[in-house]
């Protein structure tokens, strides 16, 4: 055989394959897998997604994400996130308005969603958490996560069940105490127990006017000012190390932090129920428009499908701390008592009890990522800054 | 017969014009390398954080247009106070580290080995290959109300509660960025102190002069352009580094960096341009002065 002859028919063979993929995209993409842009939390099993992978029958190249409202945006709407990624999470209450708005991610069809049937209610229309998956009235996200933000203590040094954010404003806990350097967070919280104490008129503690973010802001740079506050934590590892430290006492923050904080420090370190409310707030999934065109849709239905499966409800639930978003994660737990042991069944049973509990407060306020007057929010937070 | 046509008047071959080769052409350009890479680099990302900041502010990014609002944002907001506050602090980390960085720096000129010098250097310059992250966290096992420094002192009796002024503070910051960029003004410090023959300090000695004299009127006017340059990086650092202030910091402990931060996650972009922008000029600035000053080409023109 001529050697040319042999170079030229493997390259044409070569170039056919190639020709093939080309006509059939969705094949192809399939097999590199759903390009996934979702931070660690999103993961539930094994260090890595193969026990995700393994459940949902998928394949993933996941692609490590912060949780920062820009980064999405400057990468969906003016980057080229369309073509990294085929699917992507962030916070409901804004951003898949902001992405939807941009034509950054697409319509979903919940009939493709098996589990769909199990959402918890709160999403379905009519429900307080529907707007956080819509956009115009149509689903363009699948929530997977969500809680009820609350105050973390030392319940080893305070000895008592905090049931309100005034502690955090209590003389007694001065310069033992700490915020979430994020307006966000730090101003609803503050606004909900201004307003629900009756010390501040405040219509809706999400989207403030400005002479209410104003009032807020003031509040709080009193309280720094007479010294009342440690610091504000900024990160997951930061907001544990001061609750494990002892550098704090009580500190507003998420429910991992106060979990790992306990599990590190060996110290009584709970989560309390507040009596005034809570901000909300849940995580979303989304398929962008790119996704959608390279027809990674059955992959992405088949990953949502399981994060609103008890599987993954019951597995965020007792190594994270979040709210399942699905019913019948009791069920499956009990159902399963070779995957779950005594210990980790009753830790299930427990903060799932206390989180219902923290959801049925009526001044709870969901989160709004984009409030309307988004630079009044900004500016008064610098005051409370330089204060 | 004729005289052969390769000989010139003289008697000697003609001289052949020089024909530059492929190389020495190369060679020419190279020159220009340093000066393209700071205007693609440095120059021109600059001039478009400059033309950024003016732009129109939108609801996701910005566009084009003419609005002084971001630096009103700055200025006539409590940002302005941050970033004041921040030099401050910046300010005082640069007298600190001077007077810690600065006589190791004379140490190892004066009395370290000539062979050794670099390696003692070397030194200084090795925490520098550990992430800034892990060097400033790794602090705080040290600083906090239970850590190393607390712990030791309470043990030795020395004292009855916890310092909680080394964390969480202003302070906390200073220490921060003294132990993160002090190896710049070792670093720079030992550069200029190249400029200083070392038989000065015999000559010093001959002729009576005290280590305070000897510091003021002879080392110190030498070595100016090295502790500048040392300065002004320690300086531009601790308004720029966001990590310190939020990992060290106390309530609210902010710098130009963080303002900037600050301003991108909120989706004001023309306001971190203006930041940016703010922090160039200042930077540009000190630099301009400093030159004026001391003439900061002499760092790198030593006199031995």
């Amino acid at each position: 055989m001529n050697q040319f002859e042999f170079t030229r028919r493997h390259m044409m063979a070569l170039m056919g394959t190639a020709a093939t993929a080309a006509m059939l995209p969705g094949v192809a993409r399939a097999d590199e897998g759903l390009k996934f842009w979702a931070p660690g939390i999103a993961r539930v099993g094994e260090k890595d997604w193969s026990s995700m992978e393994a459940e949902a029958g998928i394949k993933l190249t996941p692609i490590a994400k912060s949780a920062r409202a820009d980064e999405s945006i400057q990468k969906m709407v003016v980057g080229d996130g369309n073509a990294l990624y085929d699917a992507m999470t962030d916070n409901g209450g804004g951003m898949e308005d902001a992405l939807a708005s941009q034509n950054a991610i697409v319509e979903l069809d919940t009939s493709k969603i098996p589990n769909w049937s199990i959402i918890e209610k709160r999403y379905l229309e009519g429900g307080e958490a529907a707007d956080t998956i819509r956009y115009e009235g149509k689903v363009f996200a699948v929530p997977y996560i969500s809680n009820a933000d609350a105050l973390a203590f030392n319940h080893d040094v305070i000895g008592s069940e905090p049931d309100s954010w005034e502690v955090l404003f209590d003389d007694q806990f001065k310069g033992r105490a700490a915020l979430q350097n994020d307006f966000g967070p730090t101003l609803t919280n503050t606004a909900i127990y201004l307003k629900q104490s009756g010390k501040q008129d405040i219509e809706n503690p999400s989207d403030m006017t400005e002479a209410e973010v104003k009032g807020v802001c003031q509040f709080l740079i009193d309280k720094k000012k007479a010294g009342q506050f440690r610091t504000f934590w900024d990160g997951f590892q930061n907001g544990v190390d001061l609750l494990a430290s002892e550098e704090v006492l009580v500190a507003s923050c998420w429910e991992p932090i106060q979990i790992v904080a306990a599990r590190k420090s060996g110290k009584d370190i709970r989560y309390g129920t507040m009596k005034e409310g809570h901000q909300t707030w849940n995580n979303i999934v989304m398929l962008t428009r790119g996704g959608r065109e390279r027809g990674m849709d059955e992959t992405f239905y088949k990953l949502v499908n399981l994060y609103l499966s008890p599987w993954f409800g019951a597995r965020t639930l007792a190594a994270l701390g979040f709210t399942p978003q699905m019913t019948g994660v009791l069920e499956y737990v009990d159902a399963n008592p070779d995957l779950f042991d005594a210990a980790t069944k009753a830790t299930i049973n427990d903060r799932l009890a206390r989180k219902k509990e923290r959801l049925a407060v009526a001044g709870n306020s969901w989160q709004n990522v984009f409030p309307t007057n988004m630079r009044a929010y900004q500016d008064w937070w610098s005051r409370v800054q330089a204060a | 017969m004729t005289a052969p046509t390769d000989i010139g008047l003289d008697g000697l071959p003609p001289v052949e014009p020089y024909r530059p080769t492929l190389r020495d052409r190369l060679s020419g350009w190279a020159f220009w390398i340093p000066i393209v890479f700071m205007v693609l680099f440095f120059a021109l990302p600059m001039a478009l954080t400059v033309v950024f900041s003016v732009f129109e502010r939108t609801m996701f990014w910005m566009e084009p247009g003419f609005s002084l609002l971001a630096y009103e944002n700055f200025f006539f907001s409590a940002r302005l106070e941050n970033f004041l506050a921040s030099m401050g602090y910046s300010l005082i980390s640069v007298v600190v580290s001077f007077c810690l960085g600065f006589p190791i720096a004379v140490f190892v000129r004066k009395s370290v080995p000539q062979a050794a010098q670099h390696r003692v250097v070397l030194l200084f310059i090795l925490p520098f290959m550990v992430s800034e992250i892990i060097r400033i966290f790794a602090l705080r096992p040290v600083l906090q109300r239970n850590g190393l420094v607390n712990e030791t002192l309470l043990n030795l009796g020395l004292i009855d509660e916890p310092i909680t002024a080394l964390l969480y503070t202003h302070t906390g910051v200073i220490i921060g960025e003294v132990l993160s960029f002090m190896p710049f003004i070792v670093f720079a410090g030992f550069l200029a102190m190249e400029a200083v023959p070392k038989f000065i300090f015999e000559v010093c000695d001959d002729l009576g002069a005290g280590p305070v004299r000897r510091f003021t009127d002879v080392i110190l006017p030498l070595a100016a352009p090295g502790i500048f340059a040392g300065a002004v990086f320690i300086f531009v650092n601790g308004i720029g580094v966001a990590l310190i202030p939020n990992i060290m910091g106390g309530p609210g402990a902010v710098n130009a960096g963080l303002i900037a931060t600050q301003a991108i996650t909120a989706l004001d972009f023309p306001l971190a341009m203006a930041v940016s922008a703010i922090m160039m000029a200042t930077l540009m600035g000190l630099l301009y002065i400093g030159h004026r000053l001391f003439d900061l080409t002499k760092i790198l023109a030593p006199m031995n």
